[in-house]
């Protein structure tokens, strides 16, 4: 495992077509940042902090010791802004471990609400929330997956980080219909997007972050592209730094 | 109830469901549970071999069957590190006799 910087570990998501890095909260302790995130914001380089941890989608009590060492973090690297997810982590006393589907309901969605604005009371800088990909569904959905972000953002004014990647997981594996899901979202409100590769498994796709980036990833990018210019753009790898072609391909479509 | 106290209840029983070999709830697609529980396994045995080498290298290609079996009466519990759990599956392993000290290094 390795990268230009000489960093070992997930503490960086990876490029920065559109002029970004991130660094994953849960990674870093404030006050012992890395050189190369010193170096970097030296350069001018924004360093967005990316928590995976909140649980911002859960029902039980928000942990706000989490919510405290992602605003210290925002703090240390300068962040223009958060960012995390929509999902919970765990529930009954265990953890996953990973990102889970929150059902689209309008309970749940009332829950949500009211954890991200809690969340928003206790950070410095404005929060982006992103779409997850799933492996599953609840069975009672009352909403799209567009029409929920878009009800969330109105509800909460938080921005959007939309991972096309994700988009395309779940246009596979729960039926998303990743036009629409475009047309609803309030596009006004995306504050960047991630890029990401996968592998096929039995007919459903897998978010890996270690694979190449699928051909239907790029398409996705290029047809939100189309409706809106992203300020960003930040392909998430968290083994092996990918092949300069890769990022060509990704910046390609950006910059089409 | 109210419907905090109701999405609690629900979230809860999912992730028994995938985390604990609880029941599927209802209207779950148990092959999806399946899947997603698998995934969820690899992904902390991925955080296992990434976290402790030591063990990897100790292990050999024994690790994977012996973490399996750890970890599978075992899910982490809320609050608990990866650190912490995988300072329980070495313990585990050391009262098992299936450490060699010798080439212990610090975790």
């Amino acid at each position: 495992m390795s990268n230009p910087w000489g960093l070992s570990g997930p503490a960086f998501l990876w490029l920065y077509a559109g002029g970004l890095v991130e660094v994953l909260a849960e990674n870093v302790r404030p006050g012992a940042l890395p050189e190369s995130l010193r170096v970097l914001r030296g350069r001018g380089v924004p360093v967005v902090a990316h928590a995976v941890s909140l649980s911002l989608g859960g029902a039980e009590a928000l942990d706000h010791t989490r919510v405290a060492h992602l605003a210290a973090v925002a703090e240390a690297v300068d962040a223009p802004l958060v960012s995390e997810h929509v999902a919970f982590t765990g529930a009954g006393g265990l953890d996953s471990g990973h990102l889970l589907p929150v059902p689209r309901t309008r309970a749940a969605l009332d829950v949500l609400v009211s954890n991200v604005r809690a969340a928003q009371r206790e950070l410095p800088v404005p929060l982006a929330l992103e779409n997850i990909a799933a492996l599953l569904d609840w069975p009672d959905g009352e909403l799209t997956e567009g029409r929920f972000l878009a009800e969330l953002v109105e509800r909460t004014d938080c921005h959007l980080l939309v991972d096309v990647a994700n988009l395309h997981a779940n246009a596979v594996n729960i039926g998303t219909d990743p036009a629409r899901f475009l047309d609803e979202i309030p596009l006004e409100r995306l504050a960047y997007v991630h890029v990401a590769g996968g592998v096929n498994h039995d007919g459903l796709y897998h978010d890996t972050h270690a694979h190449a980036v699928h051909p239907e990833v790029l398409d996705l990018l290029a047809e939100l592209c189309a409706r809106v210019p992203p300020p960003g753009v930040l392909l998430e790898r968290d083994d092996d730094h990918p092949p300069d072609a890769e990022l060509a391909a990704i910046r390609a479509v950006v910059e089409a | 109830m109210t419907a905090r106290d109701e999405l609690a209840a629900r979230q809860a029983e999912l992730v028994r469901a995938l985390l604990a070999g609880g029941p599927v709830p209802p209207g779950f697609d148990p092959d999806r549970i399946r899947v997603e529980a698998a995934a969820l396994h690899a992904k902390r045995r991925a955080v296992a071999e990434r976290l402790r080498p030591d063990l990897a290298d100790d292990l050999g290609e024994d690790f994977g069957t012996l973490f399996d079996t750890w970890a599978a009466t075992r899910p982490r519990r809320a609050g608990v590190s990866f650190r912490a759990d995988l300072a329980d599956f070495a313990s585990w392993l050391s009262s098992r006799g299936r450490r060699r000290p010798a080439l212990r290094r610090r975790g």
